[in-house]
């Protein structure tokens, strides 16, 4: 029984280290880590962001998890009863791959949960927050 | 069958017993089939087209489909059937029905063994009104729900009309219904014979003085031949004619930039759901969109908003596209909220809403099954039951 773990924990590693090997993904880390001018993000101020209720935007949605759920390998749902699939990378490799769509749903997002946009630096936070779980 | 019309040519039996007269046969089998499986599809027919709920109309169609079919049988039977099935037996004109009227009212009418003017009068209106009422059907079939074999070339606007007539023609169908029972409650009366029981096993008893007919043999052979031809006809000219395209229902797959761009918060609306001003205003608000910003790139906005304009309601004719093109745009866009929504959706309980595969309103695909399609055939509604894990 305890052999398992250790292959269970390399599994896992080497799953999340495949993750986040993506080019897509690291180019888009790479995009905002330029903008923000900064080297390394957090996955801590990521998880904070967007587990935090937030004041200045919409009332009804006024946290990420609103839609998106609080088990990120599980999917969430809109207020309009869709479906949204996981955010952890693990769960969901196509996540933060295309930087169009990255892009627009942090514009609508942020201003619909914070009523601002997010910073770059904030954006590849909770990039780091998916990627690490 | 073959025996029956033999007994149906010769004289009537001799009474063994003076006082009890013999039953023989009057009604053959095919006319007992034919008149209790009418009464079946039209009492289901008629529940269903008054009482259910639009889901049901899939067995509307069907029974009032099968009504017709019987109808044009018994037509033929009319001509080919032993005595008392042809219309020769009881089709008579205005002055006969009204010498018959006149001779009940004085106690001294006829009897009849088979039908008697009134009554045979009353068969042919009863057959009659339900081609008509299963013809005026198929019209509104065609023209407001888009199905069957005159969908091709109906319009809503037809159909919505020809509805009215249909509703009426079933109403007289009620009323003519219950003369008729009322009309053979009162012969079993006044002739001192269950007529019901006698349409169940085709013998009713034979008097000294009834009515002579002209006996009649049945060609059973012929009929069934001409029938089952005619019955074959109309129903792959039916089926092929239903399978023509619909007169002004969508055909396109949704675009798919719309589909992708308005189908991630909720499945993307049918744009025959909106009339075009509705889809302008709401398109030049995305960035408040019920309270969520949904914006886009100048540029894909302005592909959706001319896709929606092209495809809007103004440009179809289902139903949903004439209801929701009448809808106020300076009101709202919102689909849920207009009145032919709520009136349309009034009998369904919140809860039925709040269930796990629904979630709200406006999660038209959970239910309708076709809403991708913007048809909303009443028959494609599937509601969702509560989840039981
Ligand atoms: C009103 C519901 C809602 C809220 C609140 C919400 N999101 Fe989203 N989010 C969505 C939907 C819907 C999608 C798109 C569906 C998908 O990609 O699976 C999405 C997608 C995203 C994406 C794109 C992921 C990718 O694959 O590229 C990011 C990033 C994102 N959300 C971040 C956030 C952040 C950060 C917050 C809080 C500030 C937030 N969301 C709050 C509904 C919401
Ligand atoms: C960010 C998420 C999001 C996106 C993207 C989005 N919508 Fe919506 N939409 C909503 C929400 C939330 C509602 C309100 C649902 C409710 O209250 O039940 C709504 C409601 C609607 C309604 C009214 C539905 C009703 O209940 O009557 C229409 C129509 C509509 N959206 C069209 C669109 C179109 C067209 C697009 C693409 C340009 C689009 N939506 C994109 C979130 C979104
Ligand atoms: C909870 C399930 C449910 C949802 C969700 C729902 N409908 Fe319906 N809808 C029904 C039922 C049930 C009827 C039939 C009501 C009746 O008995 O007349 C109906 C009837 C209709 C009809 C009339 C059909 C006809 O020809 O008689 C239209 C049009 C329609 N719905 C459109 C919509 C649209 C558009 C939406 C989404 C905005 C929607 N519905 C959402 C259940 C639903």
């Amino acid at each position: 029984m305890k052999i398992i773990y250790p292959i269970l924990t390399a599994a896992a590693l080497s799953v999340a280290t495949m993750a986040a090997a993506d080019p897509a993904r690291q180019a888009i880390v790479d995009f905002y880590a330029n903008a923000a001018g900064v080297t390394d993000f957090s996955a801590e101020g990521g998880k904070s962001l967007f587990e935090t209720t937030q004041v200045g935007g919409q009332p009804d949605t006024n946290v990420c998890t609103a839609c998106h759920g609080t088990n990120h390998t599980d999917t969430g749902r809109t207020r309009a009863g869709k479906t949204i699939e996981p955010m952890a990378v693990s769960a969901n490799p196509a996540r933060f791959t295309d930087l169009e769509k990255v892009e627009k749903w942090f514009r609508r997002n942020c201003d619909t949960v914070l009523g601002r946009q997010c910073t770059a630096h904030e954006k590849g936070n909770v990039i780091a927050y998916f990627s690490s779980l | 069958m073959a025996d029956e019309t033999l007994a149906l040519t010769s004289a009537p039996a001799q009474s063994s017993d003076r006082r009890k007269p013999v039953r023989v046969p009057v009604w053959d089998r095919f006319v007992r089939l034919f008149h209790w499986s009418l009464a079946a599809t039209i009492v289901v027919a008629t529940a269903t087209g008054f009482f259910a709920a639009a889901p049901r109309i899939d067995i509307h169609i069907w029974v009032g489909a099968a009504a017709l079919g019987l109808v044009v049988a018994r037509v033929i039977w009319g001509f080919l059937g032993p005595t008392h099935a042809r219309f020769s037996d009881f089709a008579t004109d205005r002055r006969t029905i009204f010498a018959h009227l006149s001779q009940i009212a004085a106690g001294k009418a006829e009897r009849h063994r088979g039908h008697n003017p009134l009554g045979g009068a009353m068969v042919l209106a009863l057959l009659g009104l339900i081609v008509a009422v299963a013809v005026t059907g198929v019209v509104v079939l065609g023209g407001v729900f888009k199905s069957g074999p005159l969908a091709f070339a109906t319009s809503f606007t037809t159909g919505w009309n020809v509805r009215v007539i249909h509703e009426l023609f079933s109403v007289a169908l009620v009323v003519l219904i219950a003369l008729h029972v009322a009309g053979v409650v009162f012969e079993s009366w006044r002739t001192h014979e269950n007529l019901a029981r006698a349409m169940v096993d085709g013998r009713k008893e034979a008097r000294p003085k009834d009515h002579a007919s002209g006996m009649k043999g049945a060609r059973p052979v012929t009929a069934i031949a001409i029938a089952g031809s005619l019955l074959a006809a109309l129903g792959s000219l039916a089926w092929v004619s239903s399978a023509r395209l619909p007169l002004g229902v969508p055909t396109a797959a949704l675009d798919p930039t719309y589909a992708e761009e308005c189908g991630d918060c909720h499945n993307a609306y049918h744009p025959t759901l909106l009339p075009r001003a509705s889809w302008s205003a709401l398109t030049a608000g995305l960035d408040d969109h019920f309270g969520e910003n949904a914006s886009l790139g100048p540029e894909t906005t302005q592909r959706i908003a001319s896709y929606l304009m092209a495809n809007a309601a103004e440009a179809f004719d289902t139903k949903p596209a004439n209801f929701f093109r009448q809808i106020d745009p300076l009101k709202s866009f919102t689909i849920t909220a207009t009145p032919f929504w709520t009136q349309t959706h009034r009998n369904i309980p919140t809860a039925v809403f709040d269930r796990t595969a629904v979630g709200v309103r406006g999660n038209c695909e959970a239910c309708h099954t076709d809403a991708a399609q913007g048809r909303f055939y009443p028959g494609a509604i599937d509601i969702p039951s509560e989840a039981t894990p």
